[in-house]
Formats: structure tokens, sequence, C-alpha cells
């Protein structure tokens, strides 16, 4: 029984190593034969022949963290088209030395020229392709070819791409409109019924030799990259940009807002100015006929009081109510101009049309094919309710102790 | 393989009772001429320098010539000379002339002569020689055919000092020396229970080895002492030097990396384990006993655990889990990480990663193999180097090679932090038996994550775990009380509850005031041996048939 046992083992050892090293490895590339792309930069081509131009950044590790870096650029965009995007992503590969490795791609920039045609096209292969991530930003190239976003050389990092990121996500945490858009956020955008994505612009300001080391050295960077204003689309085609109180507005009904900055005015030139946080959205559709729904939008935010020049009482809670009132009105404006933003635009991305469909359903249905003529009609309310909770470090202003 | 070593068992114990009827047809018994017992003695010992015999003539009107033997330095000289020596020639003629009718002269010696607390009277040839060798001081008088053994064990030995390779930082510092007597005494100076008993074995052919065989009654299951002794009498060997000779022909399973009887060499642990229920197994020679069953959680347990507070303990038994992990999977998953799911690493943590990498010839694996070997290089010789230049092993090893084999650009630095890493987790492990199985299994993932990244690391996991599940201690399953899950055993396994949660039972006085509060239950009877017996047995019969059938 032993002999057979052994027999066993060991005809069954040499099959599995046969095995193991007939399908090992086939797959594993090693670190050093990767070129991690950072970005990608979608163009739109001349001809269909090439109609998608892909640049793709990245990353030189060497000139970033290694010893035996030689003052070249940290990055290097290389460029490919095609009919379609695999087609352009295979001829951008043939003037690597090393696999093009998509996995770790922060951006995607798509041209303003191209989103306006329509971008659903383009995200299939970046849900389908197993490497890609879906929480890649996306960014709208205001007025500029793409590429321009990846060619500038950033202060911060080494990298265009992480700079772009890191801005995206410090605005969006203060003070900002924009928020954070993926991959993910902008295909089911999409789908939006009578709606669209909102997407965050990009673009340099300044010009010449934005892609050089140089551009860095002056304390003044002769370009800059900076995140700008939300792409509203329609469907999949940009139909505008939004801009101050209409994408305020916006952002808000979206609920993306962590802290804005609100400035209320109580005389002539004399502001007060508040930070706003813990924004609550909530949009209700009340949708019993649908031919006639009324969309209220009820938003309660909490704000504290950051500069206030004046001789105001702020010990005085009527004060202090009062200047929560004018708050509301502020926000209430800001909102207002974001719901006629969208009307003039002809585009519902704010997703009221997404509130009836909760509401009812069925009645949905019956008005889903001609929902832009009563998005454009519809009554809508905002129900808006600001606590200040403090007013940060002092409660009156030493001016209110001088004029006594 | 339980089928082949219980099969090797049984072959032998045939062998060693032929043996043994063989060595005792030459000598059955002893004669009653001294001339010719000492002669045959000396005969039987090769003429050796060390046997000692020394006559004595008792009484003087009609001297009886009498012999006390021993081995020189196997005894106490000191008890010889006074009191076997001393009480022999303290004999007078008065003395002779009052023996009364019921007794004769070695009864005389016996019950009132020998000043000495333990003798016996032997007749068997070889229990004479084995008292002997034992160390035993063996009297023979002309004219009787038995001899009368005098306890006189001795000779030097090494004292109790401090535990050499299980250290704590608070607890007993004594431990376990190479004397049964003295190991039995440290134990049962913890337990002073009636309930503590003691079993004594002689195992090994040539080595006679004594063997003790401890546990507490009632606290532990008499099934596991009645499969243990079992075992242990099937045990037919030449030498038994050290507990790992027992340990390796008792186990269940041979052909598997994890320990599955568990040894230490301190008696608090050896006490804390008997009160839990094991079965402590002392051999003469070694200061390392064995404790069984032992379960995968045993090996993890510290005897400082229950010397700290709990809270303290739980998140010390946590950080040993871990390191087990990382001593396994630490180089699997960082190969794996960088040769195939580079996605995994973050952005900024990939371009150090990549710029490490830019000048490195070798591929990851065989990198991770190089240093690995390396680092079981420079500790095996570590483990045998004189003290003098220990130290310059470590300061070579580690800090010239390390730092040289980065500058010279064939490993990068993020490996020799990984291999650091896992050669110090081994070393967080606390019984060293598993800290070395962790080394081995580390190299199978080691080549598994090498082939087929995760996917090769899940499957190994898999196979390991489903391995481990199939692992009994004798009959306890290897992963209680996770698998099988026994809320009762969970409070000290991962965690340490407080010591009044886990005596909750105390109460009980079934078993007459020990704790069974961590008693272990086998609770799986089934898989103890005689089941087994009986599985093995079955294919045999049928074998047997076949061939009768031919």
């Amino acid at each position: 029984m032993q002999s057979k046992r052994l027999f066993f083992i060991g005809s069954l050892l040499p099959c599995l190593m046969i095995i193991l090293s007939l399908t090992g490895c086939w797959d594993s590339v090693e670190l050093n034969r990767r070129a991690i792309v950072s970005g990608v930069a979608i163009d739109r081509g001349p001809t269909d022949e090439e109609k998608y131009v892909l640049s793709f950044q990245v990353i030189i590790a060497d000139e970033i963290s290694g010893e035996n870096a030689r003052g070249a650029s940290p990055v290097v965009v290389y460029k490919g088209s095609g009919r379609t995007m695999f087609e352009a992503l295979a001829n951008a590969s043939r003037q690597t030395a090393r696999f093009l490795s998509l996995g770790h791609i922060r951006v995607i920039i798509i041209s303003e020229k191209f989103a306006r045609e329509g971008i659903k096209d383009m995200m299939d292969v970046f849900e389908r392709e197993s490497e890609t991530r879906l929480s890649s930003y996306i960014f709208i190239s205001k007025g500029q070819p793409a590429i321009e976003s990846l060619t500038t050389m950033t202060a911060f990092g080494k990298i265009p791409a992480n700079d772009l990121v890191e801005k995206l996500q410090t605005t969006s945490k203060q003070y900002g409109y924009n928020y954070r858009m993926e991959v993910d956020d902008i295909v089911r955008g999409i789908q939006l019924p009578g709606g669209g994505p909102i997407v965050n612009g990009v673009m340099v300001i300044g010009g010449d030799q934005q892609g050089s080391n140089d551009s860095l050295k002056d304390i003044k960077p002769k370009a800059i990259l900076r995140v700008t204003d939300l792409a509203a689309f329609k469907e999949d085609k940009l139909k505008g940009w939004l801009q101050g109180d209409e994408a305020v507005g916006t952002s808000l009904i979206k609920n993306e807002i962590t802290q804005i900055p609100e400035v209320v005015s109580i005389g002539e030139n004399e502001y007060v100015s508040f930070i706003v946080y813990l924004s609550q959205v909530h949009i209700h559709a009340e949708a019993k006929d649908p031919e006639h729904p009324i969309i209220t939008i009820y938003i309660s935010e909490q704000a504290g009081l950051e500069e206030s020049p004046n001789a105001l009482d702020l010990t005085d809670p009527k004060v202090v109510n009062n200047l929560s009132e004018l708050l509301e009105q502020n926000i209430k404006d800001k909102l207002h101009a974001a719901v006629s933003a969208a009307r003039s635009l002809k585009s519902d991305y704010l997703g009221f049309g997404e509130a009836v469909e909760r509401e009812n359903p069925r009645g949905w249905k019956q008005v889903k094919d001609h929902w832009d003529s009563i998005f454009a009609t519809c009554e809508i309310k905002f129900d808006v309710d600001i606590v200040v909770r403090h007013t940060d470090m002092r409660n009156n202003s030493f001016q209110f102790n001088n004029i006594r | 393989m339980n089928i082949n070593g219980i099969h090797r068992r049984n072959k032998s114990t045939k062998g060693q009772q032929a043996a043994s009827v063989h060595e005792g047809a030459r000598f059955p018994r002893l004669t009653a001429d001294l001339d010719q017992t000492l002669e045959q003695i000396d005969m039987e010992l090769g003429h050796s320098p060390d046997l000692k015999i020394r006559q004595v003539k008792i009484g003087s009107k009609q001297p009886i010539q009498a012999a006390a033997i021993h081995l020189n330095g196997l005894v106490n000289t000191e008890t010889v000379n006074e009191f076997v020596i001393g009480s022999l020639l303290g004999i007078t003629d008065d003395m002779l002339q009052n023996i009364s009718a019921t007794e004769d002269l070695k009864d005389y010696i016996f019950n009132r002569a020998l000043e000495l607390g333990e003798a016996q009277l032997l007749q068997d040839w070889k229990e004479v020689m084995l008292a002997i060798l034992s160390g035993n001081t063996v009297i023979v008088i002309e004219g009787f055919d038995t001899a009368i053994l005098c306890e006189t064990e001795g000779g030097e030995a090494r004292s109790v000092t401090e535990p050499t390779t299980q250290l704590v930082v608070r607890g007993p510092k004594d431990s376990f020396v190479e004397s049964v007597a003295t190991n039995i005494s440290l134990i049962r100076r913890r337990i002073k229970s009636s309930k503590l008993r003691l079993e004594h074995l002689k195992i090994g052919k040539v080595t006679h080895t004594h063997v003790a065989l401890m546990y507490i009654k009632d606290n532990a299951d008499e099934k596991l002492v009645e499969e243990v002794r079992k075992r242990l009498s099937q045990i037919n060997v030449d030498a038994i030097l050290e507990s790992g000779y027992i340990e390796e022909l008792i186990q269940d399973k041979t052909f598997t990396p994890f320990p599955t009887i568990n040894n230490s060499e301190r008696p608090d642990v050896a006490a804390t384990n008997l009160l839990e229920g094991r079965v402590v197994i002392i051999i003469d020679g070694t200061p390392f006993v064995l404790i069984l069953p032992a379960v995968f959680t045993l090996f993890f347990q510290s005897p400082s655990d229950y010397a700290q507070r709990f809270d303290i303990t739980i998140l010390m038994r946590l950080v040993r889990y871990i390191s087990f992990i990382v001593l396994i999977l630490g180089p699997s998953v960082y190969i794996a990480l960088t040769t195939y799911h580079y996605e995994m690493i973050p952005t900024t943590l990939l371009i150090n990663l990549l710029a490490q990498r830019e000048n490195v010839p070798f591929p990851a694996f065989v990198e991770a193999l190089l240093m690995e070997g390396a680092f079981e290089i420079i500790r095996e010789a570590g483990v045998r180097m004189p003290r003098a230049v220990g130290q310059t092993v470590s300061v070579v090893g580690a800090l010239i090679l390390g730092q040289a084999v980065v500058e010279a650009g064939i490993i990068t630095p993020v490996m020799v932090i990984v291999v650091a890493l896992t050669g110090i987790a081994s070393f967080a492990v606390p019984a060293y038996n598993m800290a070395i199985s962790g080394r081995i299994i580390r190299f199978l993932f080691l080549v598994l994550a090498g082939m087929f990244g995760f996917y090769g690391i899940t499957l190994g996991l898999i196979v390991l775990v489903a391995h481990m599940n199939s692992l009994r201690s004798f009959g306890v399953p290897y992963l209680s009380p996770i698998v099988p899950l026994s809320s009762h055993g969970q409070k000290d396994a991962i965690l340490r509850l407080p010591l009044w949660a886990l005596n909750t039972k105390q109460a009980s006085t079934k078993h007459g005031g020990i704790s069974e509060g961590k008693k272990i239950s086998t609770g799986h009877e089934q898989n103890l041996s005689p089941e087994i017996f009986k599985k093995t047995e079955g294919p045999d019969q049928a074998k047997k048939g076949m061939q009768d059938a031919e």
C-alpha cells in the first residue's frame, strides 16, 4: 500500500511541476517593464479616420524619486489616433518602450470640441477595460485642446495629473463649487432622463513654454493649470458653462457643497461674510398631476459668521436672526439662478425629472417624452433654512465699542 | 500517513518481545552463587572500569560474603558509602543471632538494617542490570538468588536555572532540567493536588529512557490518557534522547508543516496545561516536556498572558496572529502586488517602487528568493555561532549585507524591508516550532505568488486552511475552538477574558474543586485512534481476503 501511495505522489509531483511551469507567470509584468499612465487627454481629430486623438501622460519614475534623475521632464506625453479609442491606444503604445499601464489613470480630459459633439462613445472603453478605474476624474478642457492641460508643468507635485486631482479635491473641500466627478458619475449622468452630467472644466492660463521645466523657474509661473467652470450637458453633449451663482446653485442642488463663502449685503458697500457648511438638500416633487408638477427644494444649512466689520450687536439674537434671513434670501437667489440656467440650457441636469419619477412612477411614463417642455414651465419652490451657529473667535467687532 | 505509522509501530512491537525473550534466556534469574553473579555482571558490562564492586563480610563468627555493586559517577557516592555499605558493615553477630525464624538474612537487611528510603528485592537478571545502569546500587549476598536494589541515583546534574529559550517579562524564572525527578518535583510543587497522576515508562531498547506521563485525574479526558499511554507503549526504537523523538513517533500526522504537540521548558506552562486537562510527557535527559493535545491557538499563547492584564494580553495575542500572517504572506503579497496587481498600489508609492526597481536586474520573485535565502543562511549560521562571534555575524549579516546589497543595485530597498519584517515577525510567534513551520509555508506562498499572483495566494490559503482542518491532535480538531466553533472555547483562544470570566464554572464541585473553567473538551472521541484502528484494519483484512482468494 505504501508503494502505491509513493507512486501516486511521485507521479503527481512532476505533473504538478509541469503544469505550474507551463502556465506560470504568463501575465506577470515586472514593474520596470511598465509605463504608468497618469492622465489621458481626448481630442477630436480632423477626420473620421483619426476621430480619437489620445494623449497619454506617462510617469518617468526615475526623474521623480530615483537617484539617477537626469533633470529631464518628470512626465512624457505620447500621442496616438484612430477610429476607436482602443485603436488610438494601440497606436500610441507603439512609441513607448514599455507597456502602457492604465491602472493609475487619475484624470481623463476631454476637449470642449469633442464634448459638444458627444462623449458617450468614449465612455464604454473606460468601463470595459479591466485596468482602468471608474474612479478616474473627468474634466472638460474649456476652449482649448485637451492635450494642453496634460502638457503643463505644475508647481506642486511633479506629475501634472496628480496636481490637477489635488486642485479639484482642495477646491471641492473648501470654498469651491467644483466637486469630484468620476467616470462612474458621468456614465450615470448621461442616462439621467431629460438631463445630463455635470463635468468640471479645466483650463490653462498663461501661454508659452508651459510644457517645460522653465515654466516653473519664475516665482510667477508662466502657465497655471486651473479647475474652472462647470460644464452642463444635455444627455452626452455639452450645452454650456455654468459659473458664479449659477454654478454654486447647481452644486447646492446636487448636494455636493462642503463649504462655501456667502456674502450678505447689509447696506451700501457694507457686507457681512459667512461660511456656509453642513448643507443638506432634499428635492421633493408634488406630482399627482404629472403634467403640472410642483418641485420643492428643501435645503437646510448651517453658517458661521466670518467677517463683520461694522457695529452690529451680534450678541443680540434678533440681529443674528435677521442676518440669517438675509442669508436665506442669498441662497434662494443662487438656487434660482441655477434653475434658470438649467432652463435656458434646456437640460434637466438638476434631477427634477428623477424626483417626479420617484414620486409618481406611472405618471412619469406619460410625461417622459415631453418632459423638456414641462421642465421649462413647471412651478419650483425653494425652502431654505439656515442657522447661524457661531461668530467664530469674537462676538462683537471692536468697532462696536469704538462707536459707543 | 496514520495508517503507515501505526502499521510500523505494530510490527516493531513484535520485534521488542522477541529481543527480550532472547536476552532473558541467557540469564533468566540470578543464581545463588555470589562469585558467579559478580563475574556475570562484570562480563555483561564488558569489564567496564567504572563498575565498582565492594565486597564485604557480614558478621565475624560466620562471615557471609556480600557485595554492593554500582557504577561510578551515576550514584550519589555519599549515600552508597554511608547508608548502603555502612548498613552492611554495621550488622553485628548479635543482630544476626536475633534474626527471627520467619526471616532470612536478605529479609533482615531489607527490612531492618538498610537505612535507605527506597529499596526493592530483585530476582530478574534484566532488572538487576537495568538498576545498576540507572545509577542504583545492588546488594548481592552469597547464598541468595535475590538481590537488593538500593535507590542511590545521583551524580552530577545541572541545577534549575532560568529558561533560555522561552523567556517572559513577568512570571516564574525556573525551568526544567535534564532530570525527570527534578522536573516532576517542579510540577508537583505547583499543583498540590492528590489528583495529579504520574506514570512511569521506560522507552528505548538501548537507552531505556525514563519517561513520565503526568495528568490530572478528572481534568484530563480518560480516553485521551488511554490513547497517550497506548501510543507511548507502541513506540519501539533503540534510542530516545530528546522529547522530539517521542513527539515524532506519537503525533497524529507526519506529513504536515504544523506541530500538533507543544513543548515547553517552563514548569508553569506545564502546570497550566495540566490544569486545562492536557497531558504532559517528561523525558529523561531533556528539559523540554511535551504537552498534548495541542491545537493551533495554543501555540500563540505565552506564559506571560496570564501575568499581564487581560486587555494587554488580547492586544499581544492579536499582534502574534498578525505577525504569523505577515510571516507567511509578507513577501508573497509584495511579489503579487508588484508583478500582477500594480493597480492596487497607491500611485505615490508605486512611483517610488518604480524608481527603485529601475536598475534592478532580477525579477521581483528571484529578488525575494535571494533575499529570503540569504536571511535563512544568516539565521542558520547565527544559531550555532559561538557567543564570542555571534555579534559579528549579526552585524555583518544584517547591516553590512543589507546595505551593500541595496547599494550594489541587486535588491530593491523595499524588498529588504519586506524580508526584514517577515524575519522579525517570525520571532513574534511565541512557539519556535510554529515559527519554523511558518517559514516553510512562506516559501510555498512565494512560489504561488510568483506564478499566479493573488489568485495563487488565495488558492494556497484555501488549501492551507483545508489542510489545517484535516489535522487532529490526539483526536482534537486542530483549529478548535474556531472550527468547530465553540463559544465556550473562545474565552481563551484568540481573546483572553479576565480570569474570573474564564473560571465561571469553578463552582461546580463535580471535579472535586479543580477548575474545569478552561478544560479542553474533546467532544470528538470518534477521532481518537480506536476508530482509526478500526478503519485501518478494514483495508488490511480486505487485502488478506484477496490474497486468500488468490
